[in-house]
């Protein structure tokens, strides 16, 4: 009778027990991952009285539900949250386009073709850079000038240094130079960045955030891709190219609808990242170009204390998109982040 | 109408190789290899993996670069001519089908982009179709099709432009061996009635000797031997063509001549007016040999198994470390570890110089 409860029915089943104990833990992880979002849906109905002397747990049970959050939002700072959420939606689909558009094609050629940059040329394009920077920033010479003098010097000398050491980087080389992009702490760089778009007076504008969030999600972008287009065989397009095809027809015909799953997966990641992005936002947005999470966390910071209220508000109109596109996606998403380790 | 131009045979092209070299780095991959493949001829390159066949039909094809040496098809140098212009179809061993297309969009692909009307395309993708027997599975997609019939889809995508040149890389080597021998004959029939100049790829000795006009044998990036199957097979230009051919392949003996005279441990036998030579390797062909009672042949030997095949009876013999094969009728009896005698007309033994591994052939002094 106890051993029946420990041995599966029939081959390829579970036991009992096993089951029991499987669908307490999938239970338990679903209450636990589940409850953070009710909490926060009926923390949006509360009046601040309902949430201060909570905790409330059921509508209508513990505490009269009330619109009054939702009014705050929607009808008196209706203009506010509106421009954030458009900022939002413009700022994280611009910048997921454009990372997937260059981050794709990039991984693309590098997946198909040899690059051998020749070692001591980056290098001395490196100095050269330097160079220029501190010429033309510590020393104030003409810009003009000094780019022209860079390049001539560049190209005259790129040759002569280049035959003499050979050493050559690799495809694998670039490719871990692109992905250490992502390994630096976005910390570290907020600064400098905040202080290159304060010169080009790019501060608070919709293009700042653009760029930033598409540089920032380049090399994840590049990282995914390139192990995508690994995994689709060369053969298919030697066999195109024979049959015909130019590069961009075969990437077209043939590529482009192989890697659907990836290129979804890959988008979905990259625009959520940009949708939640906090710290680049809070620098170099101030008000014009402010996103949601900017606006969620101002609600942190009245003199009327945390306004949970109309935080939860904010974060569910927030989460709202992402979790439709990820119920709809998931297949994909599954499928295409398990391309590396899954071929078929 | 369309169909019937479809059907008039291809402008067959002859294809000359001179001189290829391939360098990977350092790595020499395909040494100095030339030849000529005429007009309509199917030729197979034959050899172990790594040997260098595939390079040199990728080269051939234009997806690898020369790194030195011309190629010529028809007579137009095409040694630097992107793949596309070279007017060839190749067939992959992994068939290279796209598997987001249908069995129709897969065939018609070249005529797609070719940009073929699409009344015309369909009349010959179905015309392709029926030419390989896969009228009905045009809406299907690969992955719901046998390793037959993607098979069967690689070839009609390749014929249907009717371009010069074939090139089919290990094509059979993913089928079940069953289906890999009416494949091989379906392809030498259609070979034959399209005239295509074919170069054909493979591993398999025994594909090499049905399908090929003529054969290539390679081997470490060298050409090893060029010739009709019966002539690679009857004389072999060195050892390795001669272990490489057959099977079960040729019988060695290691020995040395002197006075005319072939002789290794047990053997003595007249070798064919060749000169004096210090270790000299002897090969006869499985079925050039019979087996007699102890003392009657030219070797004497232990019988170690013998094995039925169904056609046939392989018998082994061990003699110290080396194993002698000969094929006998499939009723022959002989009981293993008895003590017989292989015996064989020493005019069809062929001598190898064993450093070099070169074919010795009898000079007339």
């Amino acid at each position: 009778m106890i051993r029946s409860l420990f041995e599966p029915r029939k081959i390829g089943e579970m036991a009992p027990a096993t089951k029991l104990l499987l669908y307490f833990i999938l239970f338990a992880w679903s209450l636990f991952v589940i409850f953070p979002i009710y909490w926060l849906l009926i923390t949006s109905f509360k009046t601040p009285a309902a949430v201060n002397e909570g905790p409330f747990f059921l509508p209508w049970v513990d505490f009269k539900p009330s619109l009054h959050a939702w009014k705050d939002l929607f009808v008196y700072d209706l203009s506010d949250t509106m421009r954030a959420y458009f900022n939002s939606i413009v700022i994280a689909l611009t910048a997921t386009a454009l990372s997937v558009f260059v981050g794709s094609l990039a991984a693309y050629s590098l997946s198909r073709i040899e690059f051998a940059p020749n070692l001591i040329t980056i290098l001395y394009f490196v100095v050269l850079l330097i160079g220029a920077s501190v010429a033309i920033g510590v020393y104030k010479t003409d810009l003009w000038l000094t780019l022209a003098v860079v390049v001539a010097l560049f190209f005259l000398l790129a040759r002569a240094v280049g035959r003499l050491y050979t050493a050559r980087l690799k495809n694998g080389d670039i490719l871990f130079w692109i992905i250490s992009q992502r390994i630096l702490a976005p910390i570290v760089v907020v600064v400098p960045i905040y202080m290159m778009f304060q010169s080009v007076k790019l501060l608070d504008t919709h293009i700042a955030l653009i760029i930033t969030y598409a540089v920032v999600n380049l090399p994840i972008v590049v990282w995914l891709m390139f192990d995508f287009f690994n995994s689709i065989p060369r053969d298919l397009e030697e066999s195109a190219q024979l049959d015909g095809a130019t590069m961009i027809m075969t990437f077209r015909e043939i590529v482009l609808p192989l890697s659907r799953t990836g290129l979804s997966a890959t988008t979905l990641l990259v625009m959520i990242f940009s949708w939640n992005e906090y710290l680049f936002a809070l620098f170099i947005s101030t008000s014009k170009a402010q996103t949601l999470p900017i606006l969620v966390a101002a609600m942190n910071a009245g003199e009327r204390g945390i306004l949970w209220w109309t935080m939860s508000v904010a974060i569910i109109i927030m989460i709202i998109p992402v979790v439709v596109m990820a119920v709809f996606l998931q297949k994909y998403i599954s499928k295409g982040l398990l391309v590396g380790a899954v071929k078929g | 109408m369309v169909i019937e131009t479809n059907n008039t045979r291809a402008v067959a092209k002859g294809i000359s190789v001179h001189e290829f070299n391939k360098f990977y780095g350092a790595f020499h991959a395909l040494k100095n290899m030339s030849l000529e493949v005429s007009p309509g001829e199917f030729l197979v390159l034959l050899g172990p993996s790594g040997c260098g066949k595939s390079t040199a039909l990728r080269m051939i094809a234009g997806l690898e670069s020369i790194t030195s040496g011309t190629l010529m098809i028809g007579d137009q140098d095409v040694t630097d001519v992107l793949p596309k212009y070279r007017d060839i179809a190749m067939v992959f061993q992994s068939y290279a089908l796209y598997p987001h297309k249908t069995v129709a969009e897969n065939i018609g692909f070249p005529l797609k982009v070719a940009k073929t009307p699409k009344a015309e395309m369909e009349i010959a993708v179905k015309a392709a179709a029926e030419q390989v027997e896969l009228g009905s599975l045009l809406d299907r997609l690969p992955g719901q099709l046998s390793g037959g019939q993607r098979q069967r889809v690689a070839l009609a995508r390749a014929i249907i432009r009717r371009p010069s040149v074939f090139l089919m890389d290990e094509p059979l080597s993913n089928l079940d061996a069953k289906l890999r021998g009416n494949m091989r004959a379906e392809l030498k029939h259609m070979q034959a009635s399209l005239g295509i100049t074919t170069i054909y790829v493979t591993h398999d000795q025994i594909e090499a000797m049905t399908l090929a006009h003529r054969v290539a044998i390679m081997k470490d990036g060298e050409l090893q031997q060029l010739g009709t199957p019966k002539e690679v097979y009857a004389n072999p230009a060195n050892l390795f063509v001669a272990g490489f051919m057959g099977s079960p392949p040729m019988n060695f003996v290691e020995g040395s001549i002197t006075n005319g005279l072939f002789t290794a441990e047990g053997i003595s036998l007249p070798a064919q007016q060749l000169p004096e030579m210090q270790n000299v390797t002897l090969g006869f062909r499985p079925e050039d040999c019979t087996v007699v009672e102890k003392g009657q042949g030219q070797i004497d030997a232990q019988v170690f198994t013998l094995e039925m095949t169904g056609d046939q009876s392989l018998v082994t013999f061990r003699s110290g470390d080396k194993s002698m094969v000969v094929k006998m009728p499939k009723d022959f009896e002989i009981s293993p570890d008895s003590y017989a005698a292989i015996q064989f007309d020493s005019a069809q033994a062929c001598f190898f110089d064993t450093s070099s591994g070169q074919r010795l052939y009898a000079q007339n002094v």
